[in-house]
C-alpha cells in the first residue's frame, strides 16, 4: 500500500489547460489537411475530378491513391502471427492507404486536400467531384454470411476472412452428449465507438536534408507508433515521434491511421509542415470501432453441477478491412481464458471473422475480454437457474482452487495465481448479499423491480507487444533522475506511479524522479506501449529493475567514497552504510559527487523484464432497480473485489476501475453504433444519436482489493486497465436479468435502453 | 438588415445555429447578434402575467425569484434544459422561435397558454407553433418576449432523452382555475396539447381522472431510440407524474 496519496503529478498540467495534445502542436508556416471520405457504404469509384478543388484559393496540393501508391505506402496486413483452422492463414485483401477503385464503408478515406487554412482545405474537399456506381452493401455479419451476399473483397470469398478454433471439439461433443444438463445462450456485444475526448490527428514536418520526419501525434506509445508507421512503409529511423498528452487511448490510439501517412507524404512533397485534426464526425466514422460480436455458448454440467465443457462460438465483425489487432483480439485473447475461473476439463471455441461494409474493428478497452467474460458469466447464471442450484453455490463448486496454480487451461495456458473463492466471499460480505431479498421486497412495494448480480471473472493481461520491455534511469546534474520508458500514458497516472516505484526502491523522494516517454531524442529502448493492461507489469517492473541496477552500480562508488571494501557496504533506506558503523552516504549525495561525461553518469542504469502475461481476476457486484413505467434502470450500487496482484497505488488503481466500469456501463445502458441495414449508412454519427455514459450513472461505486501477487514479474502486479470493463458487462447484465426474473424474463440484450426495457416488460406481462 | 438581406440570420444564444454552421449545413450571409438588445432583456411581473424578454438565458429564468414565485414549474423547466453551458447561452426566445420538437420551452408556452410578443404583433401560443421547426413567424419578424399567464398551479415532468438530454417526452400540466391545459413536447412532430387529458383533469384534477386514459401512438415519433408506443406510454407516465407532483400523489 502506498503512503498518503498527494494527488497525481500530471494533474496540475492537465487541469490548468497546460496539457499538450495533438492540436496544441504547431509549426510556423504549416498547412492544413482535410479529407474526402466516402459517403456510401459500397461503390465503385468511376472517376475522381480534382480540377475545381485544385483551383480553390489557398489549395497547395491534393493527394489521391495514385500518390500514396507511387510513394510506396501500403495498408499493412493485420497483426496475426498464427494461422486459423486447418492451418489456413487469414485472408487479407490488397488495399492502399487511400481508396482506389472501390469504397467499402461510409467514411473511408479517398483523397486529401492541403491548403493554407483548415477551412479552405474543407471547402476544396467539397469541390472534388466524384462519380460512384453503387454496389449492394452488407453492414451486418448475418447478412454478410448469407449465400449470394455482396462480396466485399475478391480475396475473401464468402466474406469470411478467418476461421479460428481452439480446444478439443471431440472432447466437448462427448461431454455434451453425456451431460446431465446443457445450458445454451446467445448474446450480442454491440459495435461501439471508442470516442476519446481527443480526436485523432497529427502534425508532420519533413527534413529533406536528413530525409527524416518529425511527427507529432497522440499515441499509446512511441514504439507502437513507429512500429505501425514501419508496417505502412516508413522505416522507424525515418520518423522522430513526439508525443506528450493523450486525450484517451482505449486501444484506438495505438498505431498510425491511414490519414497520418498521407499527411506525412504531403509534408514531404510540399516541403512544408502539414497538420490535420479530425472532427468529431470523422471520429465517429473513421476511428476504428470496437466489439461487434455475436456470441453463442453452451455449458455442459453433470448432475451435481460440475462443469464438464464449454462450447463457444463467436461471429466477429472485422469491418471492411482486417486491420491492426482487430483479428488478434477476436482470436487469441478469448482463447487465453476460455473457461473463466472454473475448472473445466474441456473447451472448444470456433470463431468466424467476417468482413462487412462498415468501419474496421480494432481493440477497444477490454478487446475481447469483456465479451468472453460476458458469455461465460451469463452462461453460469443461466445454468444455475435451469438446474435450480444457487448461483453462488454453483460458482463455489467449480472455482479453480487457490492451491492449483500455475493452473493450466484446456487450451494449455498457465494462469499465474488467484484466489477466486475468497474474492467471492469478501465481495458478498461487503454487499450484504444475504440481505438482498428484503431490499427487493422494499423496491417491489414502490412498484420497482430490484436485482442483484455478480460476475467472477478473469482476463488475460500483459500483452506481449515486445519480447521485453526496457527502461533507463539517468541522473541529472542536481541529483535528480529521469526515468525513460516507451509506455504511452493515456490517463493512468504513469508520471506519478512510475517514479513512486523507483523512489521507493532507491529510498528517495519520488519527486526527484521524472518520467520521460515521448521524447524522440530519448535513449532507444525496446518495449511496447500501453495496451492490453500491460504497463505496470512491463514498464513498472522494468523501472524497479533499473532502480536495483542503480543501487548495484552505486555499491562500488560508495565503497570508494567511504573507504571500505564493497563487501562491507549495505544499502538500505536510500543510504549506503558501512556495516556495523554509523558511517553512510545517501544515494543522491553519492550520485552528486560523481561527474557526468558526455551526458552519461556512472550510476545511470537500465532495467528490463521479459514479456510475461498476468491474469487479473475479480468479483464485481451490482444492484439495480428498474422502473417498469419508464423502463429506466438505475444503478443503486456497484462494488468490486479485485485481484490485480500487488497494489502499488490504490487510488490510481481505483481510477482505472472507475473508468473501466463506466465504459462497461456505457455499453450496458446505451452505447450502440448502428448502421442502416440496407444502405450501410451510419445512423449514430453524433452525440445526438450515440449514447455516452454520464458521471451520474453510477453514484455508489466502491473498489476493494484482494491482492494475490503474480509470480510472473518482480513487482507481483497484474493488469488493471481493462478489469473494470471486463467485469462490468456480465455483472450489470446478471443484475438486470435478476431483477427481471420474477416477471419471467431471463434474457435481454445490451444496451438496455429504456424503450427496449419497457417493451420487454410489457411483452412479459401479456 | 433582416428585411434587406434574405440570407442573413439572427443569432441569439446560438445553441442551434452554431452547430448548424459547424456542420456546414448553413452559410448565412450575415449573422445579426440580438442577444444584447435591451428591449429583449428582463423579467417582469405585470398583474397576472409574467413577462420574459426573448434574450433571457435559461439559467436566468431558472434562478429568477419572480419566476420561482409566480410559476415555479417554468423555473424548474428552465433548470432542466441541456447542461450549464447551454443554460448560460441559450435563450427563451431562441428556443420558442426555433420550435424544435424536442425542446422544453414550447411545452411551457403552449401549456400555460402564453402570448408570444414579436416586433410586429402578439401571437397566442396556440397559433404560434406549427409543427417541426415551423412557427407563425414571418421572415423579418423577431420574438421580443413571452407573456405567461400565472396559473393556479402547474408542473412539468420531463423524461430526458438518454442520448441527447433533450425532451424525449415532457408533459406540462397547467391548471388555471377554470380549465386545464396539457402540452406535450418531444413525443411528436412538434409540441401538441393532449385534449383528452385536459378534459378529464378539468373535471377532476387528480390521478384518478387519468386512469384508463390512453395516448394513441399514431403520429408520434418512432426512431432508433424509442418506439412510438413507448413515447405514447411516456406521455401518460409523465402526465401522471406532473399531476401527482401537484396533488400530493393523489
Amino acid at each position: 500500500m502506498s503512503a498518503a496519496f498527494k494527488g497525481r503529478r500530471e494533474d496540475r498540467r492537465l487541469v490548468t489547460g497546460a496539457g499538450r495534445y495533438t492540436a496544441d502542436w504547431n509549426q510556423s508556416g504549416q498547412l492544413y489537411a482535410a479529407f474526402l471520405r466516402s459517403d456510401r457504404a459500397h461503390a465503385e469509384i468511376v472517376s475522381i475530378d480534382t480540377k475545381a478543388a485544385s483551383a480553390h484559393p489557398g489549395v497547395a496540393g491534393i493527394f489521391t491513391a495514385e500518390d500514396t501508391k507511387a510513394a510506396g505506402l501500403v495498408f499493412p496486413p493485420p497483426f496475426l502471427p498464427f494461422p486459423g483452422k486447418g492451418g489456413q492463414p487469414i485472408k487479407v485483401p490488397a488495399h492502399g492507404i487511400l481508396a482506389s477503385g472501390r469504397v467499402r464503408y461510409v467514411g473511408e478515406e479517398i483523397a486529401m486536400v492541403v491548403a493554407a487554412t483548415a477551412a479552405a482545405a474543407q471547402d476544396a474537399v467539397e469541390k472534388i467531384e466524384i462519380e460512384y456506381q453503387d454496389l449492394p452493401a452488407v453492414s451486418d455479419v448475418e447478412d454478410a454470411l448469407k449465400p449470394g451476399a455482396a462480396q466485399i473483397h475478391a480475396e475473401i470469398p464468402g466474406n469470411v476472412s478467418l476461421v479460428y478454433e481452439y480446444g478439443n471439439e471431440a472432447k466437448v461433443n462427448e461431454a455434451m452428449a453425456k451431460a446431465a444438463h446443457v445450458t445454451r445462450i446467445k448474446l450480442y456485444s454491440a459495435r461501439l465507438v471508442s470516442n476519446p475526448m481527443e480526436p485523432k490527428g497529427c502534425l508532420a514536418v519533413y527534413d529533406a536534408a536528413k530525409d527524416v520526419w518529425d511527427f507529432w501525434s497522440s499515441t499509446q506509445g512511441i514504439t507502437m507508433m513507429s512500429g505501425s508507421l514501419a508496417t505502412h512503409g516508413i522505416a522507424p529511423e525515418k520518423a522522430r515521434i513526439h508525443a506528450q498528452d493523450v486525450g484517451g487511448g482505449f486501444g484506438t490510439r495505438g498505431g498510425a491511421y491511414p490519414e497520418y501517412l498521407v499527411v506525412m507524404l504531403a509534408a514531404k512533397k510540399l516541403g512544408k509542415p502539414v497538420k490535420w485534426v479530425a472532427t468529431r464526425s470523422e471520429t465517429f466514422v473513421s476511428d476504428h470501432h470496437g466489439r461487434a460480436i455475436r456470441l453463442s455458448g453452451a455449458l455442459a454440467l453433470d448432475k451435481e453441477g460440475n462443469f464438464l465443457a464449454f462450447r463457444l462460438d463467436w461471429t466477429c465483425d472485422l469491418g471492411a478491412y482486417p486491420a491492426g489487432a482487430g483479428p488478434f483480439i477476436n482470436t487469441i485473447t478469448p482463447m487465453l481464458t476460455p473457461t473463466g475461473v472454473y475448472k473445466t476439463p474441456a473447451v472448444y471455441g470456433l470463431h468466424h471473422l467476417v468482413v462487412t461494409n462498415t468501419t474496421p474493428i480494432a481493440p477497444y478497452r477490454g478487446a475481447g475480454r469483456p465479451d468472453g467474460a460476458y458469455l461465460i458469466e451469463r452462461l453460469v447464471d443461466e445454468a444455475a437457474r435451469e438446474m435450480k442450484i444457487d448461483r453462488l453455490e454453483l460458482r463455489r463448486r467449480n472455482f479453480i482452487a487457490k492451491d492449483a496454480f500455475p493452473y493450466e487451461t484446456p487450451t494449455m495456458v498457465p494462469y499465474d495465481s488467484g484466489d477466486y473463492a475468497t474474492l467471492l466471499e469478501k465481495a458478498l460480505q461487503k454487499t450484504d448479499w444475504a440481505g438482498f431479498e428484503k431490499r427487493r421486497a422494499e423496491s417491489k412495494s414502490r412498484g420497482k423491480l430490484r436485482g442483484i448480480g455478480l460476475a467472477s471473472f478473469i482476463e488475460p493481461a500483459g500483452a506481449a507487444l515486445a519480447p521485453k520491455d526496457q527502461t533507463l534511469l539517468k541522473f541529472g546534474s542536481s541529483g535528480n533522475l529521469v526515468l525513460h520508458s516507451v509506455t504511452g500514458p493515456t490517463g493512468q497516472g504513469h508520471e506519478t506511479v512510475m517514479p513512486e516505484i523507483v523512489g521507493r526502491e532507491l529510498g528517495v523522494d519520488p519527486e526527484l524522479i521524472t518520467l520521460s516517454t515521448g521524447d524522440p531524442d530519448g535513449p532507444p529502448l525496446i518495449g511496447g506501449g500501453t495496451a492490453g493492461s500491460r504497463s505496470m507489469s512491463s514498464h513498472g517492473a522494468a523501472s524497479l529493475m533499473a532502480a536495483r541496477e542503480v543501487i548495484k552500480k552505486g555499491l562500488e562508488l560508495a565503497a570508494k567514497d567511504l573507504e571500505v571494501a564493497v563487501a562491507d557496504i549495505e544499502f538500505k533506506d536510500g543510504k549506503y552504510s558501512v556495516k556495523g558503523t554509523d558511517k553512510s552516504i545517501g544515494i543522491i549525495q553519492l550520485a552528486k559527487k560523481q561527474s557526468s561525461t558526455a551526458g552519461s553518469h556512472p550510476m545511470d542504469a537500465g532495467g528490463e523484464v521479459p514479456a510475461a502475461g498476468t491474469f487479473p481476476s475479480g468479483v464485481h457486484v451490482a444492484e439495480v432497480e428498474i422502473d417498469p413505467d419508464t423502463g429506466v434502470t438505475s444503478v443503486l450500487r456497484y462494488l468490486t473485489m479485485d485481484d490485480c496482484g500487488t497494489v502499488i497505488n490504490h487510488t490510481l488503481l481505483e481510477g482505472q476501475m472507475h473508468g473501466g466500469i463506466m465504459q462497461g456501463a456505457g455499453q450496458v445502458f446505451g452505447e450502440e453504433c448502428q448502421y442502416d441495414r440496407a444502405s450501410g449508412q451510419l445512423l449514430t454519427g453524433s452525440f445526438m444519436d450515440y449514447y455516452m455514459p454520464r458521471a451520474g450513472l453510477i453514484r455508489d461505486l466502491q473498489v476493494y482489493d484482494h491482492p494475490v501477487p503474480s509470480p510472473t514479474n518482480p513487482l507481483g502486479v497484474k493488469g488493471a486497465g481493462e478489469a473494470g470493463t471486463t467485469g462490468s458487462l456480465p455483472t450489470f447484465m446478471n443484475a438486470v436479468v435478476d431483477a427481471l426474473r420474477p416477471i419471467g424474463i431471463h434474457h435481454i440484450d445490451m444496451p438496455i435502453t429504456p424503450s427496449k426495457m419497457w417493451h420487454a416488460i410489457r411483452a412479459a406481462a401479456k | 438588415m433582416l428585411a434587406k438581406d434574405q440570407d442573413a440570420k439572427l443569432l441569439s444564444g446560438g445553441m442551434t445555429l452554431i452547430p448548424t454552421l459547424k456542420q456546414r449545413l448553413a452559410s448565412p450571409s450575415q449573422l445579426i447578434d440580438i442577444s444584447r438588445i435591451a428591449e429583449l432583456r428582463g423579467i417582469a411581473v405585470k398583474g397576472e402575467h409574467l413577462e420574459i424578454g426573448a434574450a433571457m438565458q435559461h439559467a436566468e429564468v431558472a434562478r429568477s425569484n419572480d419566476v420561482k414565485q409566480k410559476i415555479p414549474a417554468l423555473a424548474y423547466l428552465a433548470s432542466q434544459i441541456g447542461d450549464p453551458q447551454v443554460r448560460n447561452r441559450g435563450t427563451i426566445g431562441g428556443s420558442v422561435a426555433n420550435n424544435d420538437p424536442v425542446a422544453d420551452y414550447p411545452g411551457a408556452a403552449l401549456g400555460l397558454g402564453a402570448t408570444i410578443k414579436t416586433t410586429q404583433r402578439e401571437i397566442a401560443a396556440d397559433d404560434f407553433f406549427k409543427g417541426v421547426f415551423e412557427t407563425a413567424l414571418k421572415a423579418d419578424e423577431i420574438v421580443t418576449g413571452i407573456s405567461f399567464p400565472v396559473p393556479k398551479r402547474a408542473a412539468y415532468a420531463k423524461f430526458p432523452h438518454p442520448v441527447s438530454g433533450y425532451s424525449m417526452t415532457g408533459s406540462f400540466v397547467a391548471d388555471n382555475g377554470n380549465g386545464v391545459r396539457v402540452a406535450i413536447t418531444g413525443a411528436g412532430q412538434g409540441v401538441f396539447r393532449w385534449k383528452e387529458a385536459e378534459v378529464a383533469l378539468g373535471r377532476n384534477f387528480s390521478l384518478a381522472a387519468l386512469k384508463g386514459l390512453a395516448m394513441p401512438s399514431r403520429g408520434l415519433s418512432n426512431d432508433l431510440h424509442a418506439t412510438a408506443e413507448y413515447r405514447a406510454n411516456l406521455v401518460e407516465v409523465m402526465t401522471r407524474r406532473a399531476v401527482a407532483s401537484l396533488t400530493g400523489g393523489k
